[in-house]
């Protein structure tokens, strides 16, 4: 019985002795870090497994969005870069004397400062001095008379403005330079043409043109036997609707 | 009866619907409206962030466009691309720049040149299928001492590299030759004969929406006779797109 007592309170000694040992305590210490370091690691070890699998998971619902982005069409916007238009003027054909002319244009507007111009002709030519003078001899048949040409032509817009008439009207104009290439026939031949001019258009609305035009038209010809240079001087008023 | 026909002229006629007009809204400081469709023209008006335009007509690269008082100027394409739609989104507008003359609707062009000797007006338009391949349709009028004429022809075009300043194409195609012999020579026949032809050519982008093309050409013409005529043509000069 004493032996088991002795034993006891020995056991009790050595627990409170310990327990206020400071060798001990470090050593407690040290194994209570160990144990929370093992634990952090495997924390980071399971973390780093999981991450990828989150970040691929879609993004907890907070707010479902009701509602719906709003669609435009866009409507289709119409151009009116197409020019379409007629014109009277005299055409001065070089020995045959200045005759009325009328003719079609077509342009079109590419840029604000160019643009493209198809146009078509017809005049009768006159008497040369030769045929005045000389009674009934006739160069030309009546048939061979008939001037008609073509030209597809580029035009500058080189001085773009505006004329006022009044304190209330104004209306958008512009001086142009235009020159180009076609062809011409007359005399019972078709030659080559080269055009070149300067003209005038002033727009009272927005889909109306007014034109004033000069041009030469130039070919080559041999009417006279001798191929020889023709100018053939043109002024002209014409109209024009934008398409 | 007569209340009938009284009611008729006295109906309603039905509102003839308005155009659907374009919608944008200013997301710059402000927007210019010009008094003409051209940089040289005034600017009166100015549209400020947030407000609206309807945009009424396309006049090259200006648009007409009223504003939220009523007020209609002119705002050009570069302007208005910085601008917004209903949606919040960009409105985007083909300027005609370089971008353009890669990717574009269809093109036409004027050209002077020669064939076999004479001298050749032509014009051209073309419709864009893709970037680099193109259907294309020319008229021609070769004007010579022998004889004149005209050349008719559809095909296609194959631009290698559309985005180069400098692009090369291959064409290939089928016409119409409508040959006239001069009236004063001898015996003259005027007769037609189906031609095929293969070229070469070159684009070369200048400015805004222009380029000039080259290109030279070797037409098959299948004569009525037991051989077929070569005629070379080459021809050169502006063109466009849009």
């Amino acid at each position: 019985m004493d032996g088991r007592l002795r034993l006891f309170l020995l056991s009790a000694l050595l627990v409170w002795a310990c327990s206020g040992c400071a060798a001990w305590r470090k050593h407690e210490a040290r194994v209570h870090e160990q144990r929370a370091a093992r634990a952090a690691q495997k924390a980071q070890s399971a973390a780093g497994d999981t991450a990828p699998e989150q970040a691929n998971a879609p993004p907890p619902v907070v707010v479902v969005p009701q509602v719906q982005r709003r669609t435009v069409k866009v409507p289709h916007i119409r151009s009116n870069n197409v020019e379409l238009g007629a014109y009277y003027g005299m055409l001065s054909i070089q020995d045959f004397g200045t005759q009325p002319v009328q003719g079609l244009r077509a342009d079109y507007h590419i840029t604000e400062d160019f643009f493209f111009e198809a146009s078509y002709g017809r005049a009768n030519a006159g008497k040369t001095s030769f045929e005045l003078l000389s009674g009934g001899i006739q160069l030309l048949s009546s048939a061979e008379r008939r001037f008609t040409y073509y030209n597809l032509s580029l035009g500058y817009n080189v001085l773009p403005g505006e004329i006022f008439i009044g304190r209330k009207v104004a209306m958008t104009s512009a001086l142009y330079l235009i020159g180009g290439i076609g062809s011409v026939k007359f005399a019972g031949d078709q030659d080559f043409t080269v055009n070149f001019g300067a003209g005038f258009r002033v727009l009272p609305t927005d889909w109306l043109s007014l034109h004033i035009d000069v041009q030469d038209l130039a070919f080559r010809t041999n009417i006279f036997t001798v191929y020889r240079l023709q100018n053939n001087l043109q002024a002209t008023l014409g109209m024009s609707v934008f398409f | 009866m007569l209340a009938l026909l009284l009611a008729v002229p006295m109906a309603p006629r039905p509102a003839r619907a308005a155009p659907e007009l374009l919608q944008l809204f200013v997301a710059q400081p402000y927007l210019e409206l010009h008094t003409g469709p051209g940089r040289g023209y005034p600017v009166t008006q100015v549209v400020g962030r947030g407000e609206s335009v309807d945009v009424l007509y396309r006049h090259t690269d200006w648009f007409k466009v009223r504003t939220e008082r009523g007020i209609e100027g002119w705002a050009s394409a570069r302007d208005l691309s910085l601008t917004l739609l209903a949606d919040g989104s960009h409105y985007v507008v083909n300027l005609g720049d370089l971008a353009g003359f890669r990717t574009h609707h269809w093109e036409g062009g004027v050209f002077s040149g020669a064939y076999q000797g004479a001298t050749l007006v032509s014009a051209y338009g073309a419709l864009s299928i893709t970037d680099n391949l193109k259907v294309e349709v020319n008229a021609s009028q070769y004007l010579g001492n022998i004889s004149n004429g005209y050349l008719l022809g559809i095909g296609l075009a194959h631009v290698f590299v559309p985005e180069w300043r400098v692009s090369p194409f291959v064409t290939l195609g089928t016409g119409l030759q409508i040959n006239e012999p001069k009236a004063r020579l001898a015996a003259p026949i005027d007769h037609s004969d189906q031609l095929g032809y293969v070229g070469v050519g070159l684009r070369i982008y200048l400015t805004r929406r222009f380029f000039l093309r080259g290109e030279y050409r070797s037409n098959e013409i299948f004569t009525r006779t037991n051989a077929n005529e070569v005629n070379k043509e080459w021809m050169a000069g502006f063109a466009f797109f849009y």
